[in-house]
């Protein structure tokens, strides 16, 4: 069922990708006269699928303290760290990018600054998660962390883009001052479809792997007592 | 006993405990001196010092203070204190607050002593400024003690307690930190503070929301 | 599109996918791992 699941998942990404890929390959080469522009068809869907992750963490993490129960818990490490994965890829990314468009491979500037705190943050949860053997204990302790993480998301990214804004202006259609012109826009969101749905196969593996570690913990501990 | 006396009494006991030995505070103070002096070297002579003060100025205050905060879960953990606390009749957000109440005392000592070393090495007149400045320290300063309390309860039953506080600590204080940079460092320079009004706004919302989150949080990191 | 710009486009693109690319290893990796634990843990269930 799940194996189902994971198929028509990936279908879904892939068949998006394709569309996509062809609807960006037939775009002006340059857009306002900023060149190198197709990144952000999947630099910034990977930036939205990070904060989704680590917005759904949180909800997991949540349902984990109500309900006491470690799938939850599996279910927020694991989607935690697709969520690292993708952020990772939003940084190098917008770091490259950066190096085309003002020749330095770094700034300090609000969106690339918040990602990157963002990263250290639920870098410290995995890292906290590793210190932890017991599972009960891993579970609660890192479900506090992934609250507060999570919270500090929004302070981060605001204080961050009140200091210093150097990234290109919003060029989002919902944000005041942004619309990047008919027709331009929409492969981004539809590539941020196909990247939850990769996110959601991943984290799903990454959860079965959890439970494998709960049931050898288990095993091993049945192993031992005899 | 009332919610306030329990986080009174838990507060005047780690107080009392700390002034007997004094380890985190001579510690933290050293420490403390020590980086403002190496900074003093390193920038000495440089152009738009100015600009860098305040930066300098919480960088010292961080580093020294996390070396209080971890002291702060940690000195319970032998015989048995912990599990003491936890199991007496008071709330554990009365612990944890007692607890941050007297960090928050140790911390605002080193950085008042730290600033006098500071105005001297500096050459930094604080005469008038003294007033906003102590607000910032206070608003920053209750900021670092509401995280850095909760995370060394989150870490205290941790091997590698001393490494993992900082590492965890310092990406979830950035917020106030720079709001606390940016402040000291107008202020330091006499840049009328309406300007940075934002800032403060951060260091009032973050302390809010951060002390409403880690109280209500605290039950599930202590008892379970 | 002048050849650097093509360039620096390609690498912005490429390492989104190589980050997830690595990411879907290593959680492989530790598929087989645990696989190969849980079958030892059983094993030694089994026999005990």
């Amino acid at each position: 069922m799940r194996q189902n699941l994971h198929f028509l998942l990936f279908a879904i990404f892939a068949g998006i990708l394709l569309w996509t890929g062809n609807t960006i390959l037939s775009l002006p080469v340059q857009v306002q006269n900023v060149g190198a522009y197709k990144i952000i068809y999947f630099h910034v869907p990977a930036a939205f699928t990070a904060f989704t992750g680590f917005f759904i963490a949180l909800v997991a993490s949540l349902m984990y303290l109500a309900t006491r129960k470690l799938k939850y818990d599996a279910f927020a490490a694991g989607i935690t760290e697709v969520a690292l994965a993708f952020a990772t890829a939003n940084l190098i990314s917008g770091m490259i990018w950066a190096r085309y468009a003002w020749g330095i491979w770094w700034t300090w500037d609000a969106r690339l600054t918040s990602m990157l705190v963002c990263l250290l943050m639920y870098y410290g949860y995995v890292m906290l998660r590793q210190a932890i053997t017991e599972p009960t204990q891993r579970a609660r302790l890192s479900a506090v962390m992934s609250i507060l993480g999570c919270a500090n998301v929004a302070f981060v990214y605001q204080s961050i883009a009140w200091y210093r804004t150097q990234h290109p202006s919003p060029v989002l259609g919902f944000r005041e001052g942004g619309g990047m012109g008919p027709g331009l826009e929409t492969p981004m969101y539809w590539n941020w479809l196909a990247m939850l749905c990769l996110a959601t196969i991943l984290a799903s593996v990454r959860m079965r792997q959890g439970e494998f570690a709960t049931e050898i913990d288990s095993l091993r501990r049945q192993a031992h007592s005899h | 006993m009332t919610y306030l006396h329990q986080i009174w009494t838990i507060a005047a006991k780690d107080l009392r405990s700390e002034m007997r030995t004094k380890e985190a505070l001579n510690a933290s103070m050293a420490f403390s001196i020590v980086i403002l002096i190496l900074f003093s070297f390193a920038f000495d002579q440089a152009e738009g010092l100015n600009q860098i003060l305040g930066g300098l100025l919480w960088l010292a205050y961080s580093f020294a203070g996390a070396l209080v905060l971890n002291r702060s879960f940690a000195r319970e953990l032998q015989n048995d204190c912990l599990d003491a606390l936890i199991s007496s009749p008071a709330p554990p957000s009365a612990l944890f607050l007692g607890k941050a109440f007297a960090n928050f005392a140790l911390l605002i000592a080193v950085e008042l002593l730290s600033l006098g070393v500071f105005a001297v090495l500096y050459d930094v007149r604080l005469s008038g400024k003294f007033g906003l400045l102590f607000l910032v320290m206070v608003l920053a300063t209750w900021g670092m003690t509401v995280i850095g309390t909760t995370f060394s309860a989150l870490t205290v039953n941790l091997t590698m307690r001393e490494l993992m506080l900082p590492v965890l600590i310092y990406p979830f204080l950035i917020p106030v930190l720079m709001s606390a940079m940016i402040l000291t460092t107008d202020l330091l320079a006499g840049v009328p503070t309406a300007t940075n009004m934002v800032w403060l706004r951060v260091l009032v919302a973050f302390d809010i929301v951060f002390t409403a989150i880690t109280v209500v949080f605290i039950d599930v990191v202590l008892v379970s | 599109m002048d050849p650097r710009e093509f360039q620096y486009t390609f690498y912005g693109l490429m390492i989104v996918w190589l980050c997830i690319a690595v990411y879907v290893v290593s959680l492989a990796l530790r598929e087989r791992r645990l696989k190969q634990e849980l079958d030892r843990v059983r094993r030694m269930v089994e026999k005990g």
